[in-house]
């Protein structure tokens, strides 16, 4: 290889050493907002990705579809969007009739609720970890904004939209992400403090005091709203188990399992009312 | 020189879409999939034994960066991985021979073990927290990786033979 060769190649792995260097050490620590340049990039390849979950669906579609079924098919699809803002209603309805409302405060909180759902398809997850984010179909075109609560088909919580948020997609964060957090209260024993992902299909119950008593296996987490992202009442999960934690002589270490289950994940809930709607 | 470097970055463009395409495609598939399979490093890997150590390093850098875009990960970890091992990749198969498919697939799977070392190392790192890996599913990935890779190669001159047979 020629010297003049030579020195080309180690120029550009030098240029682009440096550049990924200065790119990493201005994130660190992890600020709240992306920087322009990963805004750009998952602009510029998240309509690909929306493309291809499209061809797959397509040739998923194609196969079910076949044999004169698509006037059951289109009906299903009907029923089933049907189905799934119904879900949404009886988990509010629950939440609300939960919390012990009055007859007027539930018709004005069912006015609110109205038009406040946007379903969406799960087009993407996380390159990295799938445990972190998954990418939907909708964006700040149809209201998605970041901060917004998101459920599953059955009204249990998933997550958050973070950024970017494309013109037609948008990230989501999962509750089992690491530096996920929210605010949430188990429903017998009372047990608040903030929900954190492990990154696997777990998350743990941080901050409860290693004096406070109660709480068993099996008993639903539901969300406070005091972290004013996550609207309170949705259901975030159930305790699988409760130990001393040895590392930490003042705090309880308590696992939750997240009610969603990642690998049936396919429509989800963008609520874009409430604490962190609009945000 | 200019028209070199025009048509590398177009073509570096495009294999980075067909990464996007082929991972997006998996995702949609089966997302417990993306954990073993690597898309980009499989793309990575297959152009630098192709073109050499500096369009390795540039389709490093842009596969490295879209896949730092569909993470909550640090923006750039994966790129600064990925343009070091398409550099190197494309650098090293320039010198040894990387031909038969048992060798070439060796090669590739020291590469990816490699970009995973560090790759993980950097996101422990920046992160400040441990890596998940996915009960040991994580290393699997190098091995598929390198698989995938070989099987690429061993395809493309099987098709190169029946062309020549056929000419």
């Amino acid at each position: 290889m020629p010297l003049r060769e030579k020195r080309r190649s180690a120029l550009v792995l030098a240029g682009l050493t440096v550049f990924h260097i200065l790119l990493i050490s201005i994130q660190v620590p992890l600020g709240s907002r992306k920087p322009y340049f990963e805004r750009a990039v998952f602009f510029l390849y998240a309509p690909v990705q929306r493309a291809a979950s499209a061809a797959v669906r397509g040739l998923g579609s194609a196969w079910t579809g076949y044999f004169d079924l698509r006037g059951v098919r289109r009906e299903n699809q009907a029923l089933k969007r049907d189905n799934f803002f119904l879900h949404q209603d009886v988990r509010f309805l629950e939440d609300r009739l939960g919390l012990g409302a009055s007859e007027a405060l539930l018709r004005a909180n069912l006015a609110e609720f109205e038009k406040t759902l946007v379903a969406a398809r799960v087009i993407g997850v996380d390159s990295a970890n799938p445990h972190q984010s998954i990418v939907i179909d909708k964006g700040s075109l149809d209201g998605v904004a970041k901060d917004m609560a998101v459920c599953d088909r059955n009204g249990a919580l998933v997550g958050r939209t973070v950024a970017p948020i494309g013109l037609k997609e948008a990230m989501v964060q999962l509750v089992t992400d690491k530096d996920s957090s929210v605010s949430v209260r188990s429903v017998v024993a009372g047990l608040t403090g903030a929900m954190t992902g492990m990154s696997t299909g777990f998350c743990e119950l941080r901050h409860v005091l290693a004096s406070t008593e109660g709480g068993q296996e099996g008993e639903e987490v539901r969300t406070t709203g005091f972290d004013k992202i996550y609207p309170p009442g949705i259901k975030a999960g159930t305790i699988q188990s409760l130990e001393e934690d040895v590392s930490s002589p003042i705090f309880r270490k308590i696992v939750v399992k997240p009610y969603f289950r990642f690998d049936a994940l396919d429509v989800v809930a963008v609520l874009t009312k409430g604490p962190g709607g609009g945000g | 020189m200019r028209e070199t470097v025009a048509g590398d970055l177009l073509r570096a463009f495009l294999g980075t879409l067909v990464a996007v395409f082929v991972y997006s495609v998996a995702g949609a598939g089966a997302p417990a999939l993306l954990v073993v399979v690597n898309a980009f490093s499989v793309i990575v890997l297959y152009f630098s034994i192709r073109r050499g150590e500096v369009f390795g390093a540039l389709l490093g850098t842009m596969c490295g960066l879209a896949q730092d875009a569909f993470s909550l990960g640090v923006f750039g970890v994966a790129g600064l991985t990925k343009t070091l091992l398409g550099f190197w990749t494309g650098y090293v198969s320039r010198r040894i021979d990387v031909v038969p498919f048992t060798r070439n697939a060796l090669f590739m799977l020291v590469m990816s073990v490699l970009e995973m070392t560090l790759w993980v190392l950097l996101t422990a790192a920046a992160r400040l927290k441990s890596v998940n890996f996915e009960g040991g599913l994580l290393f699997l990935q190098p091995v598929v990786t390198a698989l995938l890779g070989g099987l690429l190669f061993a395809l493309e001159r099987r098709v190169q033979m029946r062309h020549s047979r056929g000419a």
